[in-house]
């Protein structure tokens, strides 16, 4: 099979990704996008691993796997932090701060 | 089968000396947590920050002890040269920085003393691995383990929501431009085969082809440019700089704002001038367009703040664009043009910062313009660090801002970028508006008579010192350029450019 | 022909062995449920079906949820390790080594700062 289709179900991911990153208020969503940003990514290491045939690309994909996982739980962290100040839990009500 | 055709593999040589800067700073990190873990109020106030100091100091050691070295380390993962050196040097300095600013934060105390120093060195560890890195895996733990501790360093003030928010602002935008970063660096192993920087420009160099013919590599630099940008805080890709800047807890912002810059340029020099330099006619005018962009817009969007966190954080993505010149130019006066800028900026910025720190403790205003208001005459200590440092950022003669943007204008015009030169001088005289203000503000006679009481005036000795000795050195290096040059030569040739 | 998928036949065998020997064990050994209770609703485990608007997870299942993810995950390492074990020899174990004393330190500061306790 073609690399094609996976770099196309790839770029698929990661850009479902990015738009929810962009268009959703829900910070766990936002996490969960996030992750599937990163995960669109690992799919296409591991394609290009296949396809010239080396490790490389599996153990990059390892080490985001895990990269993944620490960035969502400083995430909840955070979000959990800011619920116990009874903030509320939406990104558009966080207006604190006006760029 | 890969198991079967593995069975020659030998254990990879690790350079332990090589090495030793990195794993001191780690292994810093890991007992300054399992101290932090005694009870105690001495073992958190006194014990904890100096673990943290010897483990810098040891790095600090380590570094200097391995001065002069040119090698490649783990399989060719980590390069131990003059950039990573004196890079090196420069992270130590602002942790060693950071650690005083931050004895009497809040941040601490609400955080713990234990996880704020373990999450402070081990940013520096990652930084310390970013820029040695020299592959596409080392360089993305890099990043990652730079960003993650900051993110969670920028929401270490508990109580105080602004902070919180500034933490899952950058925590969202920061992972933003690491997933684009990774599937930039995914698209160029796809694109090469190799995970190796040497590789990568091998595989370049060898097809006879540009990258513009390979879709593929041009997505892949494109993307990795983008990511990389977020992090260096390179217009557009800057908008979530001042927010984070105002709201993280104020020793993080001046760390942030020099190490993690610093960080981001150093990978961006190496990864521009080792793995794709055969490509620079490519991406030449796209990262020139991006620093005029950012030169543009940091210098515009200082003009209109009222914070000085913000003013900074502003100025300090105009300083980015600057930075980027050297980069543009891929030559190795243009990088050690960068690579003096990038030392002089850390200097007078921490000047800046320190004086911001001790202005934020001293009064109600917090950050605002109007603390600062009549300090010329109430608190000369202050006002004069805090005006060389103004002075030097905007590039007056007699500092060593000027001397910096003087290097990084010649780097420019031997480049054939002289257009960005003269876009440099531009920028530092609009620059000129928004940092004379603040200087103004604190020497002109007060007629409102709302200047804010000082409360403690003399509380904090530790963080005048480090304001004077700050400003003390932008001057002294603006006169006597030489060491800084010591420092930075032959950081070209270390790396392969001419 | 047939014997290239015995070891996927043994492995749907296993689990359903497994998957069945497990619900059998619940109903034999498990408290006798009132069936009034349990038939009213679509679910005999999990949550209240009827969750209340504006209803949260505690702040517990949170911690324990991403620490549960961190622990989990690294373990993941383990895997390039195990692959090549041979080729690598001492140097894999005390890499391994490392790895996990690194992990215990994690867990011992995890453990001392109260966060395993359920509140």
């Amino acid at each position: 099979m073609s690399i094609n289709w996976y770099l196309a179900v790839s770029a698929t991911v990661f850009c479902i990704g990015a738009a929810g990153v962009m268009l959703k208020r829900n910070p766990l969503v936002i996490l969960l996008c996030l992750e599937l940003m990163l995960n669109g990514a690992n799919l296409s290491l591991i394609a290009f691993s296949r396809m010239w045939g080396n490790g490389d690309g599996q153990i990059f994909a390892i080490i985001v796997m895990v990269v993944a996982a620490c960035e969502v739980t400083v995430g909840l962290g955070v979000i959990v932090a800011l619920h116990r100040r009874r903030l509320p839990i939406d990104a558009d009500e966080l207006r604190e701060l006006q760029g | 089968m890969i198991a079967a055709a593995a069975t020659s593999i030998k254990a990879p040589y690790i350079d332990w000396a090589a090495f030793s800067p990195i794993v001191a700073l780690i292994c810093g990190a890991v007992i300054v947590l399992l101290i932090g873990l005694l009870p105690g109020r001495r073992v958190r106030e006194q014990i904890v920050p100096g673990a943290t100091v010897l483990t810098l100091l040891a790095t600090l050691g380590l570094t200097i002890w391995q001065w002069g070295e040119n090698t490649s380390i783990i399989s060719g993962a980590l390069a131990v040269d003059r950039l990573s050196l004196v890079l090196n040097v420069v992270f130590v300095a602002t942790g060693l920085v950071t650690v005083v600013m931050s004895l009497r934060e809040r941040a601490t105390v609400q955080a713990g003393q234990g996880e704020y120093y373990t999450l402070l060195l081990a940013s520096l560890a990652g930084m310390a691995v970013l820029v040695a890195a020299q592959n596409l895996v080392t360089l993305f733990v890099g990043i990652e383990l730079l960003s993650i501790p900051l993110y969670v360093l920028c929401a270490s003030e508990l109580q105080r929501e602004k902070s919180l928010e500034a933490g899952l602002k950058y925590l969202v935008i920061g992972s933003v431009g690491s997933a684009t970063l990774l599937f930039g660096l995914s698209f160029i192993y796809g694109a090469t085969g190799s995970t190796d920087f040497s590789g990568i420009a091998a595989a370049l160099s060898s097809k006879g082809e540009t990258i513009a013919s390979n879709p593929l590599m041009l997505t892949g630099l494109g993307m990795a440019v983008v990511g990389l940008g977020f992090k260096a805080a390179i217009a557009p890709f800057h908008q979530w700089t001042p927010d984070v800047y105002e709201g993280a807890p104020s020793p993080i912002t001046s760390f942030m704002s020099v190490a993690t810059k610093a960080a981001a340029f150093g990978i961006f020099l190496r990864f521009m001038d080792v793995a794709v330099i055969d490509e620079a006619l490519t991406w030449q005018p796209l990262l020139a367009a991006l620093a005029a962009i950012t030169i543009v817009v940091g210098n515009v969007g200082a003009l209109a703040q009222t914070s000085v966190k913000r003013i900074l954080a502003w100025s300090s993505v105009a300083q980015g664009g600057y930075l980027l010149v050297g980069i543009v130019v891929s030559s190795a006066a243009g990088l050690e043009a960068t690579l003096y800028y990038l030392v002089v900026y850390v200097v007078m910025n921490l000047a800046a910062f320190s004086v911001v720190v001790a202005r934020e403790r001293e009064t109600t205003h917090g950050d605002s313009l109007s603390a600062f208001a009549g300090l010329g005459s109430k608190r000369p200590i202050l006002a004069v660090p805090m005006t060389i440092a103004m002075l030097s950022l905007a590039g007056i003669p007699a500092t060593a801002g000027f001397i910096g943007k003087l290097n990084l204008i010649g780097a420019s015009v031997d480049g054939d970028y002289a257009w960005l030169g003269v876009l440099i001088a531009i920028g530092s005289a609009i620059s000129l508006a928004y940092y004379l203000r603040i200087v103004a503000v604190m020497w002109m006679p007060d007629r409102r008579g709302d200047s804010p009481e000082t409360d403690r005036p003399h509380g904090q000795p530790e963080i005048i010192g480090l304001a004077i000795i700050c400003s003390a050195a932008t001057i002294f290096f603006g006169i006597i350029p030489s060491p800084i040059y010591d420092l930075v030569r032959g950081a070209g040739e270390s790396i392969g450019l001419l | 022909m047939l014997s290239t998928y015995l070891p996927a036949l043994v492995f749907v065998a296993l689990g359903a062995v497994v998957g069945g020997s497990f619900a059998v064990l619940n109903q034999v050994l498990g408290p006798a449920k009132s069936k009034l209770v349990a038939t009213g609703d679509p679910y005999e485990c999990g949550l209240p079906s009827e969750v209340k608007q504006g209803f949260r997870f505690g702040i517990s299942f949170y911690l324990i949820a991403m620490l549960f993810i961190l622990f989990d995950i690294e373990v993941v390492f383990l895997y390039p390790i195990a692959v090549e074990l041979r080729a690598f020899g001492t140097f894999a174990l005390l890499e391994t080594i490392v790895f996990v004393v690194l992990l215990m330190v994690a867990f011992i500061y995890v453990w001392r700062r109260g966060a395993l306790e359920w509140k």
